[in-house]
């Protein structure tokens, strides 16, 4: 195993980790907002469900990136690639745009959506306001994510 | 990630603030046609949940990860409790009767501490007030002044505390108490004739209303009084008093409620469980109004003259 291939498992182990690391602290954060409010009216369990999905995304996304990075450099499938080390550098930066987006969104977004779950409590009419706040701190891991694919396909291997 | 670890609390907080009295329910309960059809009809809205608050306040320490904070609410509680033991214990009587739930310290253990002179029993910031009264008391056996003494150290306590938690919400919410407390203090002892010594050992001070400006204009007279107040802050509450007591009270209650309501806007953090807790405080208060103005057939007007500001 080249130091190149090792700089790039050490990219996707990034991407998977911190994005993972962001997801779990996010959904947790609003697991437990979820639990007070389902423990006074267990009626509101399935709108309260849908924002604690919200943040665990970005776990997600981490892993997709990841995927990439082990597809593209041969660890899973066809064998692992010789690669250099600026070879190995270019993808272990191609996962810190997920790896560091991912941890950061989905903390906030687990912030987000643990008050929009206090709006389902009080009004649950309005849950789909609350979803929608909650979502849209979606868009920056999404770009993140996005950036991070094009620069993983696009290093020449 | 400042305040998330109530995160739990204030869910279970929002979902239990959808049971709290609104306009039209006020509306519906001063329409009641007896004391009995009021109770009924809180009942029906309210399903009763929460309807004291030793269970409000239960309801908080079970979800809350730290009630340490929120116990500065309980502060005047305790002092007040003190007060009833100290003269339970000079006049040899049972002090159950006066006891104020919830407290930070139930009615034994204060008993029995303030008997055996156990100071080091109690919460520290009662330690030295309780030593202090007591000595007051058996010394003087003037039960005016203990208990001046103890509301202003209930005062301070509360000041001291909320500046070491450092919590906002809490720092405005001593201010307001020992404003509102002070200026009562100060009318009462300028109307009494009170002398400066008493007024000193009543009045607590807070940087918006500067102590010795106000026994020295208490000390003047009424007139000059309000002449003070209305420099400071509390203007429009030094014109209701002018008017009357129930209407200063009134004040008083509603800009506590006002301060609750800007913690309502919170997600996290112990402010709301506090506000909740103050809306609960205002929502007992209001059917005990109720209530007794049923009791005494008080008309419409007289009783929504008298009811306190809602949370919701």
């Amino acid at each position: 195993m080249t130091n190149g291939l090792v700089l790039a498992i050490i990219g996707a182990a990034l991407a998977a980790l911190l994005a993972g690391i962001g997801s779990a602290k996010g959904v947790s954060l609003v697991g437990e907002a979820a639990s007070g409010v389902v423990s006074v009216d267990p009626s509101k369990f399935s709108k309260v469900l849908l924002l604690e999905l919200l943040p665990g995304t970005q776990g997600l996304y981490g892993l997709i990136a990841a995927m990439f990075i082990l597809l593209r450099t041969g660890v899973l499938g066809s064998g692992a690639a010789d690669l250099t080390v600026q070879q190995g550098l270019g993808f272990l930066a191609a996962s810190l745009p997920i790896a560091v987006v991912g941890l950061i969104s989905g903390i906030m977004q687990g912030r987000t959506a643990a008050a929009g779950v206090s709006i389902t409590a009080k009004k649950p009419d309005h849950n789909g306001k609350a979803i929608i706040m909650a979502a849209m701190v979606e868009t920056y891991a999404i770009l993140a994510l996005l950036i991070s694919v094009l620069m993983i396909l696009n290093i020449n291997v | 990630m400042n305040g998330t670890k109530y995160a739990d609390a204030v869910g279970a907080v929002r979902a239990m603030e959808n049971t709290l009295l609104g306009k039209s329910d006020i509306e519906q309960l001063i329409n009641a046609r007896s004391k009995s059809e009021v109770k009924s009809i809180f009942s029906s809205r309210t399903g009763n949940q929460l309807a004291d608050l030793n269970d409000v306040w239960n309801f908080l320490c079970e979800y809350a990860p730290d009630c340490e904070e929120l116990k500065i609410l309980l502060y005047r509680n305790d002092f007040h409790n003190l007060k009833a033991v100290l003269k339970a214990i000079i006049s040899n009587r049972d002090p159950e009767q006066y006891y104020i739930a919830p407290s930070n310290i139930g009615l034994s253990e204060l008993t029995d501490a303030v008997s055996k002179k156990e100071y080091d029993l109690l919460p520290k910031y009662m330690q030295k007030t309780a030593l202090e009264a007591y000595e007051l008391l058996t010394k003087t056996l003037d039960g005016q002044l203990s208990d001046s003494f103890i509301d202003r150290s209930a005062l301070e306590a509360v000041q001291k505390s909320s500046e070491e938690c450092g919590i906002e919400f809490m720092k405005k919410y001593a201010q307001l108490i020992t404003a509102c407390s002070d200026i009562k203090t100060a009318y009462r002892c300028c109307i009494l004739g009170k002398s400066a010594q008493f007024m000193e050992n009543a009045v607590c001070g807070s940087p918006e209303i500067e102590k010795d400006e106000l026994i020295k204009s208490a000390l003047a007279g009424t007139e000059q009084l309000f002449t003070y107040l209305e420099t400071t802050h509390y203007s429009e509450a030094a014109a209701l008093l002018k008017e009357s007591s129930a209407k200063y009270e009134k004040w008083c209650d509603d800009v506590i409620m006002e301060l609750a309501e800007d913690a309502r806007m919170l997600a996290f953090g112990s402010e709301p469980l506090a506000a909740y807790f103050i809306a609960k405080e205002a929502e007992i208060k209001n059917l005990r109004i109720l209530s007794v103005c049923k009791e005494f057939g008080a008309d419409k007007e007289t009783i929504t003259e008298r009811m306190r500001k809602l949370y919701v």
